[in-house]
């Protein structure tokens, strides 16, 4: 059988530019999100995630207008996540042509907006952003406002509960690994995939196309990353790059 | 209005407004090749050895540093040829910095890649930031000059040298050449390397204040580079016989890719030279490029000619690079509309350095002429 899971690149915005961090901290600017969408369009990637990762921080809803620019270079599908309160604003994301919204705060603060949201334009439309820690004594916790709000709550059942109230997908992001690029944190994918019957998207740490499959054979449906697809060399110069189809099915993340 | 006029030997003509032909049809770019530029350029054994000569000093000079000399790469033909001779020829230890304008083609960043993959070399990318480089790009296309590429290449050049002062790396290697770009009309457009007239149109047009954005004046570049901190420039195409065509063969064996045009490997540069110049200004870029060819003997007039006949853009190419690059600088199809049919202006517009650069040029050519 032909398995072809997605390999999705995640971009961070910050005002109108993109940024790349580093444990979810030390952003430091890659340039122009409208450019880069173009490239990563004519490089063929299958799905791309576009978080605005100082709107709740900010205190503020999505850059509409900004995302509108942006969808118009994408002609695959996409999913933004970032400062989503209202349902209108879900409403008019989806409208914009994103295929998916994201939301990690809102998923915690207002349960009935995600039940709602996805009971009117279904669960697959429904992205709930699962942004983990490991404390001090080895165990994971659910944080919020960009990494910096420690929420206690047990990511394993946040994960099912977001199942629940309609969830269609969990991006499950590690901040210890997040722009390490040492690897995926296997031992959560594992733990939560094994947990709920959602696709777990798997981000944070990707620091080569090999980690792809170790992500997929811990339990990820499909896996993200964001240094390894904007950053070139031992100097980590802004690059944008994507492999090919034959890099993905040589590193046995594609099957045939 | 002046009657049509091309030049017999190359394919300039009266769309130079400052053209001029002798009596047997010739133009004055044709004659300055001859007589200010072909003296400089080195395609032959004289050319070998001083580059020969050249590089043993870069390497006594830089035997501790990790790279002895930088090149800007773009992922043009110019500049990725530049980093194979350095490597493959010249067997320099070079670090490629790319200047990221935000307006790389997707063929840009590939060849970029594969370039450095293929020598393996690293890389430093400079990020402009978008937003000032926004809107100092759309205050020149508010300005109504010609050369809208001020901002990019100014930043392209400032940067560069920035970079080397800043890591104490004494030599940059430039891909520009003599070969290619023997001939270009001082009318079509005022240079690039003037930070008073960047600022001067900026702050006519400009939203925003610039911040980060790199620049570099004429003092910088006329004395602090080169000798305060000592850095030389070194354009190495023009110490051997460079031909286009045999380079893009060379660069395809390192996955490299033709983009269709010269600097087309910037979205702006090709929506800017194949529609802009020639809609409003009445000029095709393309003419000095294959009249440099020409001169240089790299082709035919009859192919320079032939070469001109072709469409640069196909229709829905054009409708979506004119959407696309107006979308992101946030200008309306109005706005841009009335750009188009406004007044067009001259540097001499704004404010620039031209006439202390005029007095430097007259100083430097009187003690030339003594000394
Ligand atoms: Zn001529």
């Amino acid at each position: 059988m032909f398995h072809r899971p997605r390999v999705i690149p995640s971009l961070l915005l910050r005002k109108n530019g993109l940024v790349k961090t580093l444990k979810f901290k030390d952003q430091r600017y890659i340039g122009d999100p409208i450019n880069a969408v173009k490239i990563f369009n004519e490089k063929g990637v299958d799905e791309l995630v576009l978080l605005d990762i100082t709107a709740t921080t900010d205190k503020r809803g999505p850059n509409l207008p900004l995302l509108a620019r942006i969808a118009a270079e994408a002609f695959m599908p996409m999913a933004y996540g970032g400062g989503i309160t209202q349902f209108e604003e879900i409403r008019e994301i989806l409208r914009l042509g994103y295929e998916k919204v994201i939301m990690n705060t809102s998923a915690i603060e207002n349960a009935e907006l995600i039940r709602e949201a996805s009971e009117c334009f279904g669960s697959q439309s429904i992205v709930i952003s699962l942004d983990t820690k490991k404390n001090f004594f080895g165990n994971y916790h659910v944080m919020t406002h960009s990494g910096s709000n420690d929420t206690k709550l047990d990511p394993v059942q946040f994960a099912q509960e977001a199942e629940k109230l309609g969830a269609g997908e969990i991006l499950l992001y590690s901040v210890d690994k997040d722009g390490t690029m040492s690897g995926y944190d296997l031992s959560l994918i594992k733990k939560v995939s094994e947990a709920v019957n959602l696709p777990v998207v798997a981000c944070g740490g990707a620091g080569r196309v090999d980690d792809f499959a170790a992500a997929l054979h811990a339990g990820a449906a499909a896996v993200s990353a964001g240094s390894l697809f904007v950053f070139y060399g031992k100097h980590k110069a802004v690059l944008i790059t994507f492999p090919t189809d034959e890099e993905l099915t040589k590193a046995g993340v594609f099957e045939s | 209005m002046k009657q049509y006029q091309i030049c017999t030997r190359c394919i300039m003509d009266t769309s130079d407004p400052e053209i001029t032909f002798d009596e047997n049809g010739v133009c004055n770019h044709c004659h300055n090749f001859d007589v200010n530029i072909k003296p400089t350029w080195r395609p032959d054994e004289t050319g070998k050895e001083m580059l020969e000569k050249i590089v043993e000093k870069i390497k006594r000079e830089s035997q501790k540093n990790e790279y002895e000399a930088i090149i800007g790469l773009s992922g043009g033909v110019d500049s990725s040829y530049l980093a194979y001779v350095a490597v493959k020829q010249l067997g320099l230890r070079v670090l490629p910095v790319h200047i990221d304008g935000g307006w790389n083609s997707e063929i840009a960043v590939r060849n970029i890649e594969n370039v450095c993959k293929s020598l393996g070399l690293d890389l430093h990318t400079y990020v402009v930031d978008w937003d000032e480089m926004n809107d100092l790009q759309a205050a020149f296309v508010r300005s109504g000059l010609a050369n809208l590429d001020v901002p990019q290449d100014h930043a392209f050049y400032a940067g560069v040298y920035k970079f080397a002062a800043d890591n104490n790396i004494r030599y940059v290697l430039s891909g520009s050449n003599w070969a290619t770009e023997g001939i270009l009309p001082p009318a079509w457009g005022y240079m690039a390397k003037d930070r008073r007239h960047l600022e001067g149109v900026h702050e006519r047009f400009g939203k925003m204040k610039l911040k980060t954005f790199p620049r570099i004046s004429m003092l910088e570049r006329k004395l602090y580079y080169p000798y305060i901190k000592g850095i030389k420039v070194v354009t190495v195409l023009d110490y051997m016989p460079y031909n286009k065509q045999d380079a893009m063969k060379v660069l395809e064996t390192l996955g490299w890719r033709y983009y269709g045009g010269k600097h087309f490997e910037s979205r702006f540069t090709k929506f800017f030279q194949a529609y802009y110049l020639p809609t409003k200004f009445g000029y095709d870029k393309r003419r000095a490029h294959l009249s440099s060819l020409v001169v240089s003997g790299q082709m035919t007039r009859e192919q320079a000619l032939a070469e001109m006949e072709t469409e640069q853009y196909q229709p829905d190419e054009l409708r979506e690079d004119r959407e696309y690059v107006l979308r992101k600088l946030d200008m309306s199809e109005e706005e841009f509309e009335a750009i188009l049919k406004a007044p067009n202006r001259t540097f001499r517009d704004y404010p620039s350095s031209h006439e202390y650069l005029e007095v430097f040029r007259k100083i430097r050519s009187f003690f030339r002429k003594f000394m």
